[in-house]
């Protein structure tokens, strides 16, 4: 079936009903997936999900077995060179560094991809400038992190690909990491971020998509995850005492699930709309309420619920 | 116990290497060779008595190249290599002492180059023992026991030199320094010892002592020390006027022994001070 | 008796590169205690020092009772250890690293147990060259879990795992506190510290610049709460009603809400006197200060 033309610049991956196999094994099944232009789109999967075969097909590093793969409205395997002119890669795995320095690395990609940055510029921006005269093959593993998202970042490209960028780097390079991640963002780039650290993909991205052995499972706004899982929230309210029958009048409050004490205070699992009214029964109940808390379920709770893990 | 677990290890690890499974078929198919070459082209190689001794010294004057090429090759990366990768911090959060590793790896490796080095000779001297219908059992027991000493020394020699240092490149100009000074290029270096001596100008007659510093090299103390062990006259190494205390072939067992204790010591005091 | 006891550590590289100024640090038996840090904080040269890896310039530290150097052989035959930066032997199958390590350090174990612990059973028989990298952590942690040890060192174990790994490894870390060891936790994952830990160190440049438990760091960085209100409609009363409340230090408008700084105690006075004043108060919730935030105001500027 040939693919309907798409206006460039509205979607930057349009995976349609790809599949993988290698040898008997399948790597992806039948998945289809749009990242819209200027997104920061978060991809999540347990190890051997098939995250890494999905970003190898986007590069032309593998060929699907079936469907077909589009980025930035090329086709990914007859427009590779295309593809890539316009995409800055900061892979998962790459073998160790030569004995060029950080700078040189820099100006390598700089060159390969006929761009005019200064790789200077490029280095202060991701926070090894002090180490561009030195070779590479010596850099810590945060260092060499922040080299390949400077090799990535070079002639401003329209999608970034940065597959576990933030491995290895202690939070104040998260947080560098987010931030740069913000700026292209802002700068109208698609990125296309996948990891395995929940809080760092929540910070940062729009929409998340969920692989499972091979197969999308959810692909949503955290917060429509959420809602979608059907997880509801906790609040804790701490009080001077527990008032008698108090549980059995919160458990009787529209949208409660749950309630039950814990030293001195009371836990109710509810719907967002019911938390003032649990406030309001324990006042009425003749209790000062001391503090309240409340939290939401974890990206974590959300990506076990998705992927059957523990 | 700990230097044994470690060994155990080495030696497994040690025995799923692709090259020493290739330098040890090519050793053996090697002995087979030389045998089967001393026994049946004796006169065409100018050998003038086919004897087990004299199949013995054959086999030996080819294991000094085999056992310090590959002394090296599966040698050298002992104590560097696992620290420039990092594998030695598994090794040493375990209840091991640096000496445990360290003897453990010149255990392990030792192992690990005796077996195709022994089995080869042994190949070697049943074929050419069944070749020649002569079998000698005391001069091919020397032979593999004075393999066996020259083998750990190797070992010991290489695995001190790889313990100075972190990193493999630099273990790598250590040992194959080691072989050009002391094996590839000892002639000249004898030579130069004795110009020097003799105040920068070669003697007409080389003195005595010349074969005091030709035994150096562990391949040619290894050589001399195998006719201390060997049955029957002792072939004249010197001149026999030469009287000195050294004039002796058991001396090879003694420089054996000093390769064997010293670099490992050396080894092991700078690697017990190091950082890893 | 303390775990881990060190006093007035230094150690000064190469004459000139300072790692550790003066660390003297505290873990209690049985505790399970997070070390944090920015890279080249020193983490790693404290774990090494424990170990013997390096020797300090100056200072002593002692683990389970006994002298670091001295009596380092003992201390790691009680020791597990997951270390950082470590290789696994790649001609090796998983089952021969187990039993090198139940082999040094002379215990009775079940290998094949071991590696079912971390979720590898099938990883026996495989060289550990072909492993992944999850695989190779999950391998050196059942290394470091052989013998029941009464201390784990774990350097940034949760690397390179799934959640549902970095979880797993959690679930091991409990169950080992439970047994009665204690657990020395690396990790720039700081909610994973904020899961299992009972008190965290933060080191900066070479020196603990806190020790606490996470709760105490929350309280001495003394921000009090967020709460977020989400109201029908946000007028300036509601604004000025909010502000009037004891304890409250700012308000913001925000998206058809509220983000309200205050106090402990006076959440509720600020959601009673919106309601009071005729205000719907459709949502809210309660936001601390998060570990990355505590956590930065220990170490910005360490580099």
């Amino acid at each position: 079936m040939p693919a309907a033309p798409e206006p460039r610049g509205m979607v930057a991956i349009d995976l349609t009903d790809v599949t993988k196999t290698y040898g008997g094994v399948t790597a992806l099944q039948g998945v289809d997936l749009t990242v819209e232009s200027g997104e920061v789109f978060g991809f999540l999967g347990p190890n051997g999900a098939g995250k890494s075969t999905t970003i190898d097909i986007l590069l032309d590093h593998a060929r699907p077995t079936a469907g077909q793969a589009r980025v930035l409205g090329m086709d990914a395997q007859s427009e590779t060179v295309a593809v890539r002119e316009r995409t800055g890669v900061l892979p998962e795995r790459f073998g160790p560094l030569g004995e060029m320095t950080g700078r040189q690395h820099v100006e390598f990609t700089i060159e390969a991809k006929d761009a005019n940055d200064d790789p200077d510029a490029i280095m202060e921006r991701t926070g090894i400038a002090h180490a561009a005269d030195r070779p590479a093959s010596g850099y810590s593993k945060g260092m060499t992190q922040r080299l390949m998202l400077g090799m990535a970042l070079v002639d401003d490209p329209d999608l970034l690909i940065l597959d576990e960028p933030t491995t290895g780097l202690d939070p104040n390079g998260a947080r560098q990491m987010r931030e740069i991640v913000h700026e292209e963002a802002d700068r109208g780039a698609t990125v296309f971020f996948s990891s395995h650290i929940l809080e760092q993909v929540e910070a940062v991205c729009d929409r998340v998509g969920i692989l499972d052995q091979g197969t999308l499972v959810a692909v949503d706004s955290i917060d429509g995850l959420r809602e979608a899982a059907g997880t509801t929230g906790e609040m804790a309210v701490t009080l001077d005492a527990i008032p008698e029958g108090l549980i059995a009048d919160i458990e009787a409050i529209d949208g409660v699930s749950s309630a039950r004490t814990d030293g001195d205070s009371v836990i109710a699992g509810c719907e967002n709309p019911a938390k003032g009214e649990v406030v309001r029964v324990t006042q009425q109940a003749g209790a000062t309420v001391e503090n309240i808390e409340t939290s939401e379920a974890s990206l974590e709770d959300l990506f076990a619920a998705y992927t059957g893990g523990a | 116990m700990s230097t044994l677990a470690v060994a155990k290890k080495d030696f497994q690890d040690a025995l799923r290497s692709r090259a020493l499974w290739g330098l040890s078929v090519l050793f053996i198919l090697l002995s087979l060779f030389i045998a089967y070459a001393f026994a049946e082209f004796t006169t065409e190689m100018g050998i003038e008595e086919q004897t087990a001794e004299g199949l013995a010294y054959f086999l030996a004057s080819q294991i000094g190249l085999f056992v310090s090429v590959t002394a090296i090759v599966i040698a050298y990366k002992a104590i560097a290599g696992e620290r420039e990768s990092g594998s030695i911090k598994i090794l040493l959060s375990l209840p091991h002492t640096r000496r445990d590793v360290l003897l453990g790896k010149v255990l392990g490796r030792s192992a690990t180059l005796a077996v195709p080095t022994l089995i080869g000779l042994a190949a070697g001297a049943a074929l050419g023992s069944v070749l020649m219908g002569e079998f000698a059992v005391v001069a091919l027991g020397a032979l593999l026991a004075m393999s066996l000493l020259f083998v750990v020394t190797y070992i010991s020699i290489v695995v001190g030199l790889s313990a100075l240092t972190g990193s493999t490149s630099r273990a790598s100009m250590l040992t194959i320094g080691y072989f050009l000074v002391f094996e590839f290029l000892w002639g000249a270096v004898s030579f130069g010892v004795v110009w020097l001596m003799n105040g920068f100008s070669l003697p007409s007659e080389m003195p005595n002592w010349v074969f005091l510093v030709n035994q150096v090299p562990p391949s040619a103390a290894f050589t001399t020390g195998l006719t201390a062990l060997m049955p029957g006259d002792i072939p004249a190494a010197t001149d026999p006027d030469f009287q000195a205390f050294y004039a002796t072939p058991w001396l090879g067992l003694v420089i054996l022994a000093f390769w064997l204790v010293v670099p490992l010591a050396i080894g092991y005091w700078r690697f017990s001070k190091a950082d890893i | 008796m303390a775990a881990i006891e060190t006093n007035g550590l230094h150690k000064r590289y190469g004459g000139d590169i300072l790692a550790l100024d003066g660390i003297d640090l505290h873990v209690e038996e049985g505790e399970v205690f997070g070390f944090l840090g920015p890279n080249g904080a020193g983490k790693s040269t404290t774990i090494n020092i424990l170990l013997d890896f390096v020797r300090p310039t100056e200072g002593s530290a002692t683990v389970l009772g006994m002298d670091a150097q001295a009596d380092s052989q003992s201390i790691r035959q009680r020791t597990g250890v997951l270390p950082e930066g470590y290789q696994v032997y790649d001609r090796l199958t998983g089952r021969q690293h187990v039993q090198f390590v139940i082999d040094s350090k002379d215990v009775t174990a079940d290998p094949d147990a071991l590696l079912e612990r971390v979720g590898i059973p099938e990883a026996g028989d495989r060289t550990a060259g072909g492993y992944s990298k999850g695989m190779k952590q999950r391998l050196t942690l059942a290394m470091a879990l052989v013998g029941q040890p009464d201390l784990l060192i774990l350097d940034e174990p949760s690397t390179g795992l799934d959640p549902a790994g970095a979880r797993e490894i959690r679930e091991i870390v409990t169950e080992e506190a439970d047994r009665g060891a204690t657990v020395f936790f690396s990790s720039h994952i700081l909610e994973q510290v904020e899961a299992v830990c009972d008190r965290v160190g933060i080191l900066r440049a070479g020196e603990l610049v806190a020790v606490d438990s996470i709760e105490g760091l929350r309280e001495a960085a003394g921000d009090g709460a967020t709460l977020r209100v989400e109201l029908a409609t946000v007028t300036d009363n509601a604004i000025e009603i909010v502000e009037g409340v004891p304890g409250v230090t700012d308000v913001t408008q925000r998206d058809g809400g509220l983000t309200v700084s205050v106090g402990d105690g006076s959440k509720t006075a600020v959601l009673s006197a919106l309601e009071d004043a005729g205000h719907e108060v459709t949502d809210f919730r309660t936001e601390e200060t998060s570990l990355e935030e505590i956590f930065m105001s220990y170490t910005e500027g360490s580099r």
